[in-house]
C-alpha cells in the first residue's frame, strides 16, 4: 500500500502514513496528544485540525460550520490520508499544559503525616523498610548460611512470620556481604502475608528511602515522591493520561481495548505517563530511582485493569463483573515501570467495576469510617461514585455523570487547564462581571467549575429558565443570538478577548448537558439515601471529592440542583483523595490492612441501572435546581423567581 | 411495617465473611429486608438476634388462601400503597353474587354466563376467578344446593350467610375446597370463628368502623382463625374507598398487626350497572383483595379484568415500543432511516427529535428487550447482525430504496461490521438524540 508523510504543525512532526490512514492515526503515531474524545468514532467533534496543504477525504459530520470548512477545518478522525499532506493541530484540540493540582492540603485534613504516625489513627509502618544490619561474622560455632543470617537479625528485629528471598539477590549475596564487611542495608518490601527482602545494598543506606504514592485517573494521573524515613512529601507532579487520545472516558476505553495489541498500547501509553512524572520527581528532588522502592497507586477499576494488562471488556458488559479487584503485589519493573529494578507496586483494593479504588482511598482519608454520624462522599467527575456510611457500614453506587464536569461535550469546554475560565459571576442582563481563568492569561474555553458558575449565574439573573432555555427578556440582546442551524447560544465571552478570537459561547444544548449530569448525581445520592430508608437530612458530613476538589463553588453547585439544599458548613472538600489515600497505605501497612478489610472488603456496592426509582425518578431532576423546588428550601426563600419559573413550565 | 434493612443489619455479625453468599452483612440485610433471603444462610447469627428477627418477619400484610388446586385465589402480601413504589403483586379475586332463591333454569344460566366471563387479552389468559353464593332465602337447603351447584365452576368460593348453621351445613360437602366464610360480626363471631377453625376455612369479618374491626381480629385470631379478611363495604362508595386505604396505610405504615389481612368490598345493587362497574374498579384500583358484584354480563366485568390486568404488571420491567419500521411524517423512498431500541424512553426520544427536525424521516425500532442503546449494547442485544438482519427485511426492502443508514452514535463502533454485513452504507449519528434535528439538518442534507 501506499504511503504518504504527514507533518504536523506547528510541532513540525513528520510521519509516514498508509494512504487511508486517518490523521488521528497519524498523530498517535506522531506522539502529538490530539483531543478525542469519542477514540476517534466521529461522534464528539474535538479532534479539529486544519489542513493546511495536500489531498484528503473527509466524511461529512454536523460539527463543523460551512466557514470553518472554507478555512481548512475538519475532523482528524473523519479524515484521511490520500496524499502528502501538512495539518495545522490548533490550541484547542491539543492536550496540553498542566492539569490544575487539587491542593496538597485538603480543608479539613491537614497533612496527612498528621493522619498517620505516633498518637495518629494509623501507626507508622510504611509498606517497604529499610534495616540496617550489622551481621556478626560467621564462625565455627555459628555456621548457618547467609540469607538465614540476614533472617536471623531481621527477625531479631521486627516480628516478621514469613519472608521470600529472590534468587538473583541469593546469587550476590556471599560477595556482598563479604566486601562490605557484613554492614548491609536490607530493603523490605510488604507482598500480601509475607514480606520480601527486596535489595541487599552495601553499608548504611537508611536515609535514602523512597516511595511514590499515586493516582492514576482516567483523566488526569498524579504523583507523589514521599520519603519512608520522615513521611515527608519531597515533590509532586500531575500530568494528564495520554490514553484520552484513544478515549475520554472508561467506557470507550474498555471499546477500544479489544485486542491485546490495544490492551498493550493503552498499558504503555499510562505507564509512559507514569515514568515521566516519576523521572521528573526525582529530578526535582535529586534523588535516585534506584532508592525508590515502592509504589502504591489508587484508580477505579478501568485504570487499575488497564495498568495491570487485565481484559477489562466485562466490566463494562452485564452483569458487570472485573477480572480482579484485589490484585497482586507486582514488580514495578513488570509492567514497564521503572523504580528500583526490583521495586514493588501495590493497586488499592477496588469494591465493584464501577467502584474503583480511588474511592476507597477517598474514604480513607475522610476518615468518615471513624464515627458513626452519617456521611455522604461524592466522587465528581466523568465517573461520579456515591458513598453513605459511618463506623458501621457502607453503602456506594457510581453514576455515569457524563464527561460535562470535564468540559466534554460542551461546545467551549475545556479540561480544568491553562485557558479554562474556571469562575464566572454575571450582571443582569448577562454581562459578565468578573472572571477568572486558569493561569491567569486570556481564556480559551470553559472548564467544569466554570460552566456551574455560569448556569447558576444564569439562572439567578433570570436569563434562563428553570428548564435551561434562554429567556429572551431576561438577556441583553447582545448576549444572545442564533446559529446557522437556529440554536440559541449565549456569548460569554467576546472573541477579541479569547485566545483563539473566537467567541466563547454556552448553547442550550450545553446546558442541558450539563442538567443531565448533575441529575444523575444527585438522583444516585437520593437513591443510594432511599436504600438505607434515609435522607439528606440524616447527613451529618457532605464530602466532595475528585477533579473538581477545591475549585467547586457550593452555593453555586446547590443552585444548579448538583449538590442537596442543606446546611452549607456539612460540606468538606477532600481534594485529591486518591493520592493522599495511596500515600497513607504507603506509610501505613495498618492503613492498607483497614483499607481491604474495613472499607474495600465492608462496602456493599448497588447497581443503579436495575433501581427502578434512579429510572423513574431521574427526569425530575432535569430542572434547576429541581422539579419539586420544595426540596431546596433556602433556594426557594431566596429567589422568587424559582417558583416562578415552575409555575410557568410544564 | 417489617424491619428496614439497618435494623436487621445491626443484629447481624458484621463480619462480612460472605458465607451467606452477599459481598457484606449489609447487603445481606438488604436482600432479608425485601424478603428475599433466608436468615438460615448466615451460619454465624446469635439465637437472640434469631429470634428477634424472626418475630419481625413476618409480612405486614397476611398472604391468604381461597380454594385449592390450580383455581386457588392467593391475595394480600402487598408491600406498597403506590404501584410505581415497586410492584402489585397478587390480583384482587373479581367474582359474581349468586343469590340462592333462583329456580334451576335461572341458576343454570347465571352459572353458564360465569362460566363464560373469560377472555383472552394481549395475549394472556383473563378471568373471573371468584365465585360467591349468597344465602338470601335464608333457610338451608337451597343454600347448600346452589352451593353445590357452583362446584362445577371449579372456583373458589364465597359461602355469604347471615346464619351460622346454614353454614356450617354447606361445608360438610365442601369444606376441603376451602370456600371463604362470609361472615363474622361483633355479635355473632364466636360461632363463625368455631366453624372457621374447625373446617380450616378463611373467614370474613365486617364491623362498623376500623376501630372496632381491629378489636374484632385480634378476638378472632386469639379464637384460632389465622386466615382473616377483611370486610371493608360501607355505607357509600367514598366511605368503602376511605376504609380501603386507610387499613392499607396503617398495616403498611404503621404496622397495625390487627389490620394486616387482605381486604373485601361488595358493589351495591342499588344503582345503575354502569354506576356498578365504576365502583367495582374503584376497590380494584384502591387495594381490595376481593371484589365482588351481582353483574355478570360479559360487558359489565371485562373492564374489571382489563384494568385489573393493567394495574397488576410489574412497572420495573422495561416498557417497550413494538420493534418494526416507523415512519415520521411523510415519508418517501429517500427519506433517512435511522437505528434506535425498542425501550419506549428511547425510542420516543428519538421520535420527539426527529419530529421536531421537520425531515419525514424512518425509525427502526430494534428489538432490544426494551434496552437503551448502550445497555442493548453491552449485553449484545444490539448487534451489527440484529440490524442488518433488520435492514433486509421486506418491511425496510420496499420503503426505503437509497441503502443507508444512520446508527445512533453510541454504537459507532459496529459501523464496519454493520457495512459489511448488510452492504448498506452506515452513517454515524450524533451520540444523543438531541442532535438529530442538526445532524438530519447538515450531515444527512449533505449526503
Amino acid at each position: 500500500m501506499k504511503t504518504y508523510s504527514v507533518t504536523f504543525l506547528p510541532d513540525e512532526k513528520t510521519v509516514q502514513a498508509a494512504a487511508g490512514k486517518s490523521v488521528l492515526e497519524a498523530a498517535i503515531v506522531a506522539g502529538i496528544p490530539l483531543n478525542s474524545v469519542c477514540a476517534g468514532e466521529g461522534v464528539c467533534g474535538k479532534c479539529r485540525v486544519i489542513v493546511k496543504a495536500g489531498k484528503v477525504e473527509a466524511e461529512p459530520n454536523g460539527f463543523l460550520t460551512r466557514r470553518e470548512i472554507q478555512r481548512g477545518m475538519a475532523l482528524a478522525c473523519r479524515t484521511f490520508i490520500q496524499g502528502n499532506v501538512v495539518v495545522e493541530i490548533p490550541p484547542e484540540s491539543r492536550i496540553s499544559g498542566i492539569p490544575q493540582l487539587a491542593s496538597e492540603d485538603a480543608i479539613r485534613f491537614g497533612r496527612i503525616s498528621e493522619r498517620v504516625g505516633d498518637g495518629a489513627a494509623f501507626p507508622r509502618n510504611p509498606l517497604s523498610g529499610k534495616e540496617y544490619l550489622e551481621l556478626p561474622e560467621p564462625s565455627l560455632t555459628d555456621n548457618i548460611a547467609d540469607q538465614e543470617r540476614i533472617y536471623r537479625e531481621l527477625q531479631g528485629r521486627r516480628n516478621l512470620p514469613a519472608m521470600q528471598m529472590g534468587l538473583s539477590i541469593l546469587q550476590k549475596l556471599p560477595e556482598l556481604l563479604r566486601e562490605s564487611r557484613w554492614k548491609v542495608t536490607a530493603l523490605l518490601g510488604y507482598r500480601g502475608g509475607t514480606t520480601e527482602v527486596i535489595e541487599i545494598e552495601p553499608g548504611d543506606t537508611t536515609a535514602r528511602h523512597l516511595g511514590i504514592a499515586l493516582d492514576v485517573g482516567t483523566t488526569t494521573v498524579v504523583a507523589h515522591l514521599v520519603d519512608l524515613q520522615s513521611s515527608e512529601t519531597l515533590a509532586t507532579k500531575a500530568k494528564y493520561n495520554s490514553q484520552i487520545s484513544l478515549g475520554d472516558d472508561v467506557i470507550s476505553r474498555i471499546m477500544y481495548s479489544r485486542t491485546n495489541e490495544r490492551l498493550k498500547q493503552l498499558r504503555d501509553l499510562v505507564v509512559n505517563d507514569i515514568n515521566d512524572l516519576i523521572t521528573g520527581l526525582v529530578m526535582d528532588a535529586k534523588v535516585k530511582f534506584h532508592d525508590v522502592a515502592y509504589i502504591v497507586c489508587a484508580g477505579n477499576t478501568t485504570m487499575v485493569h488497564l495498568l495491570l494488562g487485565l481484559n477489562p471488556a466485562n466490566i463494562r458488559r452485564e452483569p458487570y463483573v472485573p477480572c480482579a479487584v484485589m490484585p497482586p503485589v507486582i514488580r514495578a519493573a513488570e509492567i514497564g515501570i521503572k523504580i528500583n529494578p526490583r521495586g514493588l507496586l501495590l493497586a488499592l483494593p477496588c469494591v465493584s467495576s464501577y467502584v474503583g479504588g480511588d474511592v476507597v482511598a477517598d474514604v480513607l482519608v475522610t476518615g468518615m469510617t471513624d464515627s458513626t454520624d452519617l456521611s455522604l462522599l461524592i466522587d465528581l467527575g466523568t465517573n461520579g461514585e456515591l458513598v453513605i456510611g459511618n463506623s458501621d457500614w457502607l453503602v456506594c453506587c457510581s453514576a455515569s455523570a457524563g464527561p460535562s464536569f470535564e468540559g466534554g461535550g460542551i461546545t467551549c469546554g475545556m479540561r480544568a487547564t491553562d485557558g479554562a475560565i474556571e469562575h464566572i459571576s454575571l450582571l443582569p442582563g448577562g454581562e459578565t462581571a468578573e472572571c477568572s481563568v486558569v493561569g491567569g492569561g486570556k481564556p480559551l474555553g470553559i472548564c467544569g467549575s466554570g460552566l456551574i458558575d455560569a448556569i447558576a449565574e444564569l439562572l439567578r439573573n433570570g436569563c434562563i429558565d428553570r428548564r435551561g432555555r434562554f429567556v429572551s427578556k431576561g438577556c441583553s440582546a447582545k448576549m444572545i443570538r442564533e446559529t446557522e442551524s437556529g440554536e440559541k447560544e449565549f456569548v460569554i465571552c467576546p472573541g477579541k478577548g479569547t485566545v483563539l478570537g473566537k467567541d466563547i459561547v454556552l448553547t442550550e444544548a450545553d446546558i442541558d448537558n450539563l442538567i443531565h449530569s448533575k441529575g444523575s448525581i444527585y438522583m444516585a445520592a437520593e437513591c443510594l439515601l432511599a436504600h438505607v430508608d434515609l435522607t439528606f437530612n440524616d447527613i451529618k458530613h457532605i464530602y466532595i471529592a475528585g477533579g473538581f476538589g477545591n475549585y467547586l463553588n457550593i452555593e453555586r453547585a446547590v443552585e444548579i440542583g448538583l449538590l442537596p439544599d442543606v446546611d452549607r458548613n456539612r460540606f468538606h472538600f477532600v481534594g485529591n483523595g486518591s493520592v493522599q489515600g495511596a500515600k497513607m497505605a504507603l506509610l501505613s501497612q495498618d492503613a492498607l490492612h483497614y483499607i481491604q478489610v474495613r472499607i474495600a472488603g465492608a462496602m456493599t456496592d448497588f447497581e443503579l441501572s436495575s433501581d427502578h426509582k434512579y429510572m423513574n425518578e431521574y427526569s425530575s431532576c432535569l430542572f434547576l435546581p429541581h422539579t419539586n423546588i420544595e426540596k431546596f428550601p433556602s433556594l426557594k426563600k431566596k429567589n422568587r423567581n424559582l417558583s416562578e419559573g415552575a409555575r410557568n413550565s410544564p | 411495617m417489617a424491619l428496614k434493612a439497618l435494623d436487621i443489619f445491626k443484629l447481624l455479625p458484621k463480619t462480612n465473611c460472605k458465607k451467606c453468599g452477599c459481598p457484606t452483612c449489609l447487603a445481606f440485610a438488604m436482600k432479608l429486608a425485601q424478603k428475599q433471603a433466608n436468615l438460615d444462610q448466615c451460619p454465624d447469627v446469635t439465637a437472640e438476634a434469631k429470634a428477634q428477627l424472626e418475630g419481625s418477619a413476618a409480612p405486614p400484610i397476611r398472604l391468604v388462601t381461597i380454594g385449592t388446586g390450580n383455581s386457588k385465589l392467593e391475595i394480600g402480601n402487598e408491600t406498597v400503597m403506590f404501584r410505581h413504589e415497586e410492584s402489585f403483586y397478587h390480583p384482587p379475586g373479581i367474582g359474581v353474587v349468586i343469590p340462592d332463591n333462583l329456580d334451576d333454569n335461572e341458576l343454570n344460566a347465571r352459572i353458564e354466563a360465569v362460566e363464560k366471563l373469560q377472555f383472552v387479552r394481549v395475549g394472556a389468559h383473563i378471568r373471573s376467578d371468584i365465585v360467591a353464593v349468597e344465602n338470601v332465602s335464608g333457610q338451608a337447603d337451597p343454600f347448600a344446593k346452589t352451593a353445590a351447584a357452583v362446584q362445577k365452576l371449579d372456583l373458589p368460593t364465597v359461602l355469604m350467610s347471615k346464619e351460622p348453621a346454614n353454614i356450617d351445613k354447606v361445608l360438610e360437602s365442601c369444606k376441603d375446597k376451602r370456600p371463604l366464610i362470609y361472615g363474622a360480626s361483633a355479635d355473632n363471631w364466636e360461632k363463625y370463628a368455631a366453624i372457621a377453625k374447625e373446617k380450616q376455612c378463611p373467614l370474613a369479618v365486617s364491623e362498623a368502623d376500623l376501630d372496632k374491626l381491629a378489636a374484632l381480629t385480634e378476638k378472632v385470631k386469639a379464637a384460632g382463625v389465622e386466615d382473616i379478611i377483611l370486610d371493608l363495604t360501607s355505607a357509600g362508595i367514598s366511605e368503602t374507598l376511605q376504609a380501603l386505604t386507610a387499613a392499607r396505610q396503617l398495616a403498611l405504615k404503621k404496622n397495625v398487626r390487627s389490620l394486616g389481612y387482605p381486604s373485601l368490598a361488595i358493589s351495591s345493587s342499588a344503582q345503575t350497572a354502569g354506576e356498578q362497574v365504576a365502583e367495582c374498579c374503584t376497590y380494584i384500583a384502591k387495594y381490595a383483595g376481593i371484589v365482588l358484584t351481582g353483574l355478570h354480563h360479559p360487558e359489565y366485568i371485562l373492564p374489571l379484568l382489563t384494568l385489573r390486568q393493567n394495574l397488576y404488571t410489574d412497572p420495573r420491567k422495561p416498557i417497550q415500543v413494538e420493534p418494526k419500521l416507523n415512519q415520521v411524517g411523510t415519508v418517501t423512498t429517500t427519506s433517512p432511516l435511522l437505528i434506535t431500541t425498542n425501550f419506549s424512553l428511547t425510542y420516543y426520544t428519538v421520535e420527539g427529535e426527529v419530529e421536531a427536525s421537520r425531515i419525514p424521516s424512518f425509525i427502526g425500532a430494534i428489538d432490544t428487550d426494551g434496552t437503551s442503546v448502550l445497555t442493548a449494547f453491552a449485553s449484545d442485544k444490539l448487534t451489527a447482525e440484529k440490524i442488518a438482519a433488520f435492514l433486509k427485511s421486506d418491511a425496510v426492502k420496499d420503503k426505503v430504496t437509497h441503502k443507508k443508514v444512520i446508527i445512533p452514535g453510541y454504537v459507532a463502533v459496529m459501523s464496519g461490521a454493520l457495512e459489511e454485513e448488510s452492504g448498506w452504507k452506515v452513517l454515524v449519528g450524533p451520540r444523543e438524540a438531541s442532535g438529530l434535528p442538526k445532524y438530519l439538518k447538515t450531515v444527512w442534507k449533505s449526503e
